[in-house]
């Protein structure tokens, strides 16, 4: 297991937008921002040792419930990205968070992707309680972040805003 | 001022809600858990968005013929069953609301022969100029057949996962305490 990182917001996934991520219109597809994001949620669950050795070893998954994405500006083939990641809540099987995904040289916000992850039983595929080893590192994360402003894109409702 | 498209448009579909679309899950949408990952049902209804954007007239030929695009601005997905590689998808999808320029979508994923709910997803859609990558009001002919949809979707009931803000479920003794019965 890694040693978690506890800054505030968590801020070290790193990615690159790939050809096959482009669509007809010559941006990065509304697919594979999810995609992009679904990596930075691996790192998030990699901190609290809960990423890919969790499935092969047959221990647990984890399954994400629902997800909110806003699309904020276009990012191109190659471009760099940064993703950061607040926890917003967590109970004994869930966490609830939000990814901002910037492009990492030019530094605008290109999307935010709130979601809210269950831990899954591996034999029966139903919710379980967080393993006791990552219970702890998710509460000192919580505490950790427990005190970032709310991003203005968490909790959100869709709607067409009228003047 | 309104483009007027050059091309033919297709027949109107308005059915409420349309219900026009399938799918199948692609081997490469599964992940590491054996079902299809979360992002590939965002791509899966924007192909349902994209029919739905036929329908007014916005296909293929719309960004080809260098006319326009459309951008996904906002979207919401609920994931309430799981799918497997090959599992054959039906969409039924839903006009909210609608303005110059932007629609506001609910589709519904069906897994086609077993009938269950597997996901939900609400989304807005904007009109894009092609030349100024910018917001535009939509081509004549797609704003008239928007109208005839809306009538014929403007009265089904709202779906009851239409409008969700994302939130942990609260505890019971976080509600309101309850009216004591004597």
């Amino acid at each position: 297991m890694i040693e978690a990182d506890y800054g505030a917001p968590l801020d070290v996934h790193r990615a690159t937008v790939l050809p096959e991520w482009i669509d007809w219109n010559g941006h990065m597809n509304v697919g594979f921002y999810v995609v992009a994001f679904d990596k930075a949620t691996d790192t998030l669950c990699n901190q609290f040792g809960v990423s890919w050795e969790y499935t092969r070893e047959k221990i647990g998954m984890t399954f994400v419930i629902e997800a909110h994405v806003t699309y904020d500006r276009e990012v191109k083939e190659g471009d760099p990205l940064r993703i950061t990641t607040q926890l917003l809540d967590h109970d004994g099987k869930r966490v609830h968070y939000i990814h901002a995904m910037y492009h990492a040289t030019e530094g605008y916000l290109a999307a935010t992707n709130e979601l809210m992850l269950m831990n899954i039983d591996y034999a029966t595929r139903r919710s379980a309680p967080w393993p006791e080893w990552a219970m702890p590192r998710i509460e000192k994360m919580a505490e950790a972040h427990r005190h970032l402003p709310r991003p203005p894109q968490a909790g959100r409702l869709i709607g067409i805003k009228r003047k | 001022m309104s483009v007027i498209l050059p091309y033919e448009m297709p027949a109107l579909v308005t059915t409420a809600p349309l219900d026009v679309h399938r799918s199948t899950v692609l081997p490469e949408w599964v992940d590491w858990n054996g079902h299809m990952n979360l992002a590939f049902y965002v791509t899966a209804f924007d192909q349902a968005s994209g029919a739905f954007m036929r329908n007014m007239g916005l296909g293929r030929r719309y960004v080809d013929g260098r006319h326009g695009m459309t951008f996904v601005l906002e979207t919401h997905v609920t994931y309430d069953r799981e799918m497997k590689g090959g599992a054959p998808m039906r969409f039924t999808t839903q006009l909210l609301d609608r303005d110059a320029k932007r629609v506001h979508l609910f589709h519904e994923m069906y897994h086609a022969d077993e009938g269950y709910l597997a996901a939900t997803n609400e989304t807005i859609v904007m009109n894009i100029d092609f030349a100024s990558r910018k917001s535009a009001p939509w081509p004549k002919q797609a704003a008239e057949r928007l109208e005839a949809v809306w009538t014929a979707h403007q009265h089904l009931p709202r779906p009851a996962k239409a409008g969700r803000v994302m939130g942990l479920p609260k505890k019971s003794s976080d509600r309101a305490t309850p009216v004591a019965q004597s």
